[in-house]
């Protein structure tokens, strides 16, 4: 290559080839030697550019959440400083070294946190309903993962710039398109949390919703709600979470203090939950399998797989199938008309695995808001 | 937010911009200045004249590269900086005359709730759905055969 280079300028010995060669000798010699630092400035320029969106998407999330508060709590005086101050609120993870007891402490944590977020709304939006208030909870949450997102992202953008290790910076570069999907994701949730939308997370609820409409209702655990439903000579007790406001309620106890009320006589459980999709999948579709359909800290899990491994009940799953981006955004067509056929899958399981007289658990596991029961 | 700098900040990454355009026009002008001393060089020395549009087709893959991976993953795709309002319906049903209306979700609706009369009947309509327009469909990448 340096020969025919030296080829090239000894036939033409004009200035512009010289020039010409200079230039390229000068760009491979700083290719040579900078060729990292120009892409470390690159994937910093990258970050910058996410950052900047993920900062925007945090604010404007603030600003709703405090106008939403104010719209519908109404309270006296300037709130602005105490949703900053909750917005930047946090839980420590338990410590895991011994990990014997640590659902029992999960159960703790979680039911510590719901105080909290209770206490923290009551006080910001004194003058709103029950199910208002779930609803601000759940925007409040969207605004503290935003929160989140963005200062991780500044983490490491800034911890990057500081060091110019292209290790640091390739960390956050590398998920990139996912932590923007996912703040995208929570992003969508602000309108439906405002306004109390049903969200994709709710099909679980809108199909046991659907089972169990017209028929007497009971709480069996806190924001739980059950009724008994003739099916085919079955009876199928459904159950979810109490709403239209914003709760995913405790299913797990639902399910404990159901199984303890029928001393373990139950034939089959099925569990109904969103699932996410793998790409290539349609939005909506349904697809039935066994095992705990239920996401969320793994504790309701835990306890779901003990006690029916106590009873020796067989569980069946039944997913309905999307993509991160609609978990927590409004309720998207494809997914409303997949409860019907949800709806048939379980009707379907009852008949295929139940004899008559039997008695069916039906969970509808999932985020409640903007669902009636 | 007090940190909120306003249109500040976007001015730093067109400015950006303009110099990685700037960049890729000289390059591109390099690279077909190369590309024409090959050609016209190809009949006397072709030695040379590879040399020249290897040069060129070099400079033009880099500009290849830097429109189409230069662009930030997953950001160049992203539309305006605004959280993403929707619309969506509710949809009524008269339980006696099966009587439907469909109108815009407003604060308040929930599926299963009883919430209008009906005016066909003296029965009380309720919501049955709530769901977002449908959008038009984006463009699919995957081939037909998935």
């Amino acid at each position: 290559m340096v020969f025919l280079f030296g080829q090239v300028l000894q036939a033409q010995e004009t200035d512009l080839n010289v020039i010409l060669q200079t230039l390229y000798s000068f760009a491979f010699i700083i290719y040579l030697f900078y060729a990292q630092k120009i892409q470390t400035l690159q994937m910093l320029r990258q970050i910058e550019v996410t950052l900047r969106k993920v900062k925007h998407l945090k604010e404007e999330a603030r600003n709703q959440t405090l106008k939403t508060l104010v719209e519908i709590g109404k309270p006296t005086g300037d709130i602005a400083p105490r949703v900053d101050r909750f917005i930047d609120f946090f839980s420590i993870g338990l410590e895991s070294m011994d990990p014997a007891g640590i659902v029992d402490k999960m159960d703790h944590l979680l039911k510590t946190n719901k105080h909290i977020y209770e206490a923290e709304v009551k006080t910001l939006a004194p003058n709103a309903t029950p199910t208002e208030r779930n609803n601000l909870e759940n925007l409040i949450e969207v605004s503290q993962a935003l929160n989140i997102y963005y200062k991780i992202i500044r983490h490491f953008y800034l911890l990057g710039k500081k060091t110019m290790n292209i290790y640091v910076i390739m960390q956050v570069h590398m998920i990139l398109p996912m932590l923007l999907q996912m703040v995208e994701a929570y992003s969508s949730g602000i309108q439906a949390f405002q306004e109390g939308m049903p969200i994709g997370d709710g099909v679980g609820p809108i199909v046991a919703a659907k089972l169990m409409h017209g028929y007497p209702q009971r709480d069996v655990a806190e924001e739980i709600v059950a009724a008994d439903v003739p099916y085919e000579g079955r009876t199928l007790i459904v159950f979810k979470a109490k709403g239209p406001g914003g709760s995913v309620g405790n299913p797990d106890e639902g399910l404990i203090n159901i199984l303890k009320e029928r001393k373990g006589k139950v034939k089959i459980i099925i569990t109904v939950d969103a699932a996410g999709k793998l790409e290539g999948e349609p939005v909506g579709q349904v697809s039935e399998g066994i095992g705990a359909a239920i996401g969320g800290s793994g504790k309701e899990k835990y306890r779901m797989e003990e006690i029916t491994n106590k009873y020796k009940i067989p569980m069946h799953a039944i997913a309905i199938k999307q993509g991160m981006e609609h978990v927590v955004a409004p309720l998207v067509e494809p997914l409303f008309d997949a409860t019907d056929k949800a709806v048939e899958s379980v009707k379907r399981i009852v008949m295929d695995y139940t004899e008559p007289g039997d008695i069916v658990v039906v969970a509808g596991i999932g985020n409640t808001i903007g669902v009636g029961q | 937010m007090s940190e909120n700098k306003g249109n500040a900040a976007p001015a730093v990454g067109l400015m950006a911009s303009w110099v990685a355009y700037a960049a890729i026009l000289v390059v591109g002008f390099l690279s077909l200045f190369s590309l024409y001393m090959g050609f016209i060089n190809y009949a006397d020395s072709p030695d040379i004249a590879i040399v020249f549009i290897f040069l060129g087709a070099a400079g033009f893959a880099a500009i290849g590269y830097m429109l189409f991976r230069g662009k930030p993953a997953g950001v160049a795709k992203q539309g305006p900086l605004e959280i993403k309002k929707v619309e969506v319906y509710t949809t009524l049903e008269c339980p006696k005359c099966q009587q439907k209306r469909v109108r815009d979700f407003k604060r308040g609706d929930f599926v299963f709730k009883d919430d209008e009369p009906c005016t066909r009947c003296d029965g009380l309509m309720m919501v049955t759905k709530i769901a977002r327009k449908k959008e038009e469909e984006k463009k699919k990448d995957e081939p037909s055969w998935l």
